[in-house]
């Protein structure tokens, strides 16, 4: 894992979530609350004050390798939360929770590299229950994890079978059981695998290919293609 | 013997299904707005009043044709005569009457007293005949006898009749009707000043040389011009005494006439909410496959307007007015009732079942919800429901309370950060997928017997030239899911193709999947 170290600011339901949802992946996890918590938390919390300069987290983790999550509840003290964060860490990835699209703005403004807007988001899950109850099923089950649908993002590599290879002289809808939804550039722009620019293009080793598929198909393509599963960060600096 | 034969006729008309169904219909098209029928009559009665009236006008100069003529004395008169007739009959139901008596004398074992039932029935009609609609309805069907001259002028009466066929004149009425009072205060004041100074006027001027007040008929005709503040000027007083009376009248004119609008103001102001609220309602009643939003927080306010956009019909109810205002503010059919009280639905008259496609329960408090959603139960047992949790030691409460579908923004929060640390590129692929403003977008389409007839088989779909990704097929039938379909995956009615493409394109697919003829 590259990022070794989850920060989660904030001792709510929201922290509580993220922290069960991220565990696997980070062995590691530190809470910081504003307020003194009851000693039946079931994890250890540390205070923290609006006006931390923050050298000792500095000091005991490597920034690099962390991600921050900003979950206050007041929305203002989230934001200057952010903005103390990205100050003293400019490479510390952060993902922060909004109200509304408002806050999300300010958030992303103040230095969040990842916001997510509670409102629209809760509202656009609603709405695609209602209007599209199958597609947002299976949606939700491939991105939970739900089912043994999987998606997958594969980094073409200069080994890879595929790398130089002309992108519509390959079925990608019949390919080994996966279907590619996506190629994502170097420049990390992500672009559907029947867009206008996609058809001349010429696959090259740095592109990561979004795939859906069961997990023994995508272990199949990994293995035909001669690439890797990849976790990517980069496009969320700057 | 006879008073056998009334009961057994009662009785047998009071159970008869087909009697009963009949009546029913009548009833529903002349007296029930939600009736579809109901408009269609009452154009045709409008068009019969206004030909009739027309031909009335029509007569005083010029001759009109014999089959006018006859068409507006007699056929219209025929039509508002049965009109009648049926509303005297639908208005009350003289077995039902005779029945409720007979069984509550045998229940006190004695005899049945028909006259009794019978007087009865006669009053309740005779207090319908009474009503001013009917006498109104009554009147208009005179012209019949058009051979007695005098009763021509009663074609004027039907016109009258329009108070019944056009709804916003009965509104009007009710409107005015809530300050009765005051009108009647004002009439008896305007009343009081114009006896008192005609009398007045007459003394004084009717004696004059010059005077054109030469009758009290005269002077009543002046005071009520001169009240009214019309003034025509035809008659004038000459003498100083009469001129200081007019000073009078005027004065009060002016007094009356503010009163009278200042009353019709008042009367419309403070019922125009009430106004809205019945058309709001109306309007409601004609709507079918609607989503009904209960408590209008910010997540259902964002709800709303994705709906809307999509081409959706939202009725939000709230208890509170400020939010109902809002929500009026965002454009949308808000009503200030309390979605956890049944008489909310009552007020709004809604089917729920056959009119609600979906409930949404979108408090940001669980009690608020569960009771929504329990009232709700209590009136439909199928209607959908889904509900926000706000605190997640309540979901069991409202899975018991009979939600369908509970959104708990706090998991969401949990499993999107979940993915976004996990699969970061692949969960904006997803997200962008299913977010309204992409190009790029996911699809369901509803398999229908036509796109059966022409393609059987997924391999005929030839989805990859409208440059569309088949995510896979979900067959209604089974409840499953299957991904990347194999080529001779059959297709069936019901059946759903999850699509992914430009939307442009996938509504090009679409169209060729409806279009295409088989080529044999």
């Amino acid at each position: 894992m590259s990022k070794r170290t989850a920060l989660i600011f904030g001792h709510n339901k929201y922290a509580h979530e993220i922290i069960s949802n991220v565990k696997k992946t980070y062995s590691n996890i530190r809470i910081f609350a504003l307020e003194d918590v009851d000693d039946d938390s079931p994890y250890e919390v540390e205070k923290f004050d609006l006006s931390d300069d923050w050298k000792g987290i500095g000091e005991d983790i490597n920034i690099e390798e962390s991600i921050a999550f900003c979950v206050l509840q007041d929305m203002a003290e989230n934001i200057f939360l952010t903005i103390s964060l990205r100050s003293n860490f400019a490479d510390l990835a952060i993902i922060a929770v909004a109200l509304n699209r408002e806050s999300a703005n300010k958030l992303s403004m103040a230095g969040a590299n990842k916001v997510i807007p509670l409102v629209e988001t809760t509202a656009d899950i609603i709405t695609n229950i209602l209007e599209k109850p199958i597609s947002s099923k299976i949606l939700s089950n491939i991105l939970y994890e739900e089912s043994s649908l999987k998606i997958a993002q594969i980094k073409i590599d200069t080994e890879s079978k595929l790398d130089n290879h002309k992108l519509v002289s390959i079925d990608w809808t019949r390919y080994h059981g996966v279907i590619i939804l996506s190629l994502i550039h170097e420049d990390m722009k992500s672009e559907f695998i029947y867009s206008k620019k996609m058809k001349e293009y010429v696959i090259q080793s740095g592109d990561i290919l979004v795939v859906v598929g069961y997990e023994n198909d995508i272990t199949e393509f990994e293995k035909i293609i001669g690439s890797k599963r990849y976790v990517n960060w980069s496009h969320w600096r700057g | 013997m006879l008073k056998d034969i009334v009961l057994d006729i009662a009785y047998y008309l009071d159970t008869s299904s087909t009697y009963q169904k009949r009546k029913r219909f009548f009833y529903d098209i002349l007296e029930n707005d939600k009736n579809k029928y109901k408009k269609f009559i009452d154009i045709f009665m409008i068009i019969l009043i206004f030909i009739s009236v027309a031909v009335l006008i029509r007569e005083v100069k010029y001759h009109v044709d014999d089959f006018l003529l006859f068409f507006s004395n007699y056929i219209v008169s025929f039509f508002f005569l049965v009109e009648y007739l049926l509303r005297l009959w639908v208005n009350s139901s003289v077995s039902k009457i005779i029945v409720k008596r007979a069984e509550y004398d045998s229940f006190l074992l004695r005899d049945v007293r028909l006259s009794k039932a019978l007087k009865e029935a006669f009053l309740v009609k005779i207090h319908y005949m009474l009503s001013p609609q009917a006498i109104i309805d009554f009147l208009a069907i005179m012209p019949f006898f058009h051979e007695l001259r005098v009763l021509r002028i009663f074609i004027l009466f039907r016109v009258f009749k329009l108070f019944r066929y056009a709804k916003s004149i009965q509104i009007i009425t009710s409107i005015l009707a809530t300050k009765k009072f005051e009108f009647l205060t004002l009439a008896i004041f305007a009343f009081v000043v114009v006896f008192i100074s005609s009398v007045l006027i007459y003394v004084m001027e009717a004696n004059q040389a010059n005077s054109q007040i030469t009758s009290l008929y005269k002077a009543v005709y002046w005071a009520i011009v001169t009240i009214s503040t019309v003034g025509y000027g035809d008659i004038t007083p000459v003498s100083n005494e009469g001129r200081f009376v007019a000073i009078l009248v005027i004065s009060s004119g002016v007094a009356v006439l503010a009163f009278t609008t200042s009353l019709f103001v008042s009367a419309f102001t403070e019922k125009l909410d009430e106004i809205k609220e019945i058309k709001t309602v109306e309007g409601i009643a004609k709507l079918k496959k609607l989503y009904l939003i209960c408590g209008y927080s910010d997540v259902a306010s964002t709800v709303a307007k994705k709906l809307s956009k999509a081409g959706n019909k939202i009725i939000i109810l709230d208890k509170y007015e400020s939010a109902v205002s809002k929500a009026i503010k965002d454009g949308f059919v808000a009503l200030a009732y309390d979605p956890g009280s049944v008489e909310s639905y009552k007020k709004i008259n809604i089917n729920l079942e056959k009119q609600v496609k979906h409930i949404l329960c979108l408090n940001e408090d669980d009690v608020e919800n569960v009771y929504s959603a329990l009232t709700i139960r209590s009136l439909s047992k199928d209607v959908e429901i889904l509900s926000l949790l706000i605190n997640d030691k309540n979901r069991k409460k409202l899975e018991f309370a009979g939600i369908n579908k509970i959104v708990y923004p706090q998991e969401l929060v949990g499993l999107i950060t979940k993915e976004l640390v996990g699969v970061p590129v692949a969960f904006e692929v997803i997200h962008e997928l299913r977010s309204e403003h992409a190009n790029v977008k996911i699809d369901e389409l509803g398999i229908t017997q036509r796109i059966v007839d022409n393609f059987a088989t997924v391999s005929e779909l030839d989805n990859k030239n409208y440059r569309i990704v088949l995510l896979g097929i979900y067959k209604t039938s089974k409840e499953r899911f299957y991904f990347n379909p194999l080529d001779d995956t059959i297709l069936e009615v019901g059946d759903y193709l999850l699509v992914v493409g430009y939307s442009m394109f996938i509504r090009e697919f679409e169209k060729y999947l409806h279009t295409k003829v088989r080529s044999e």
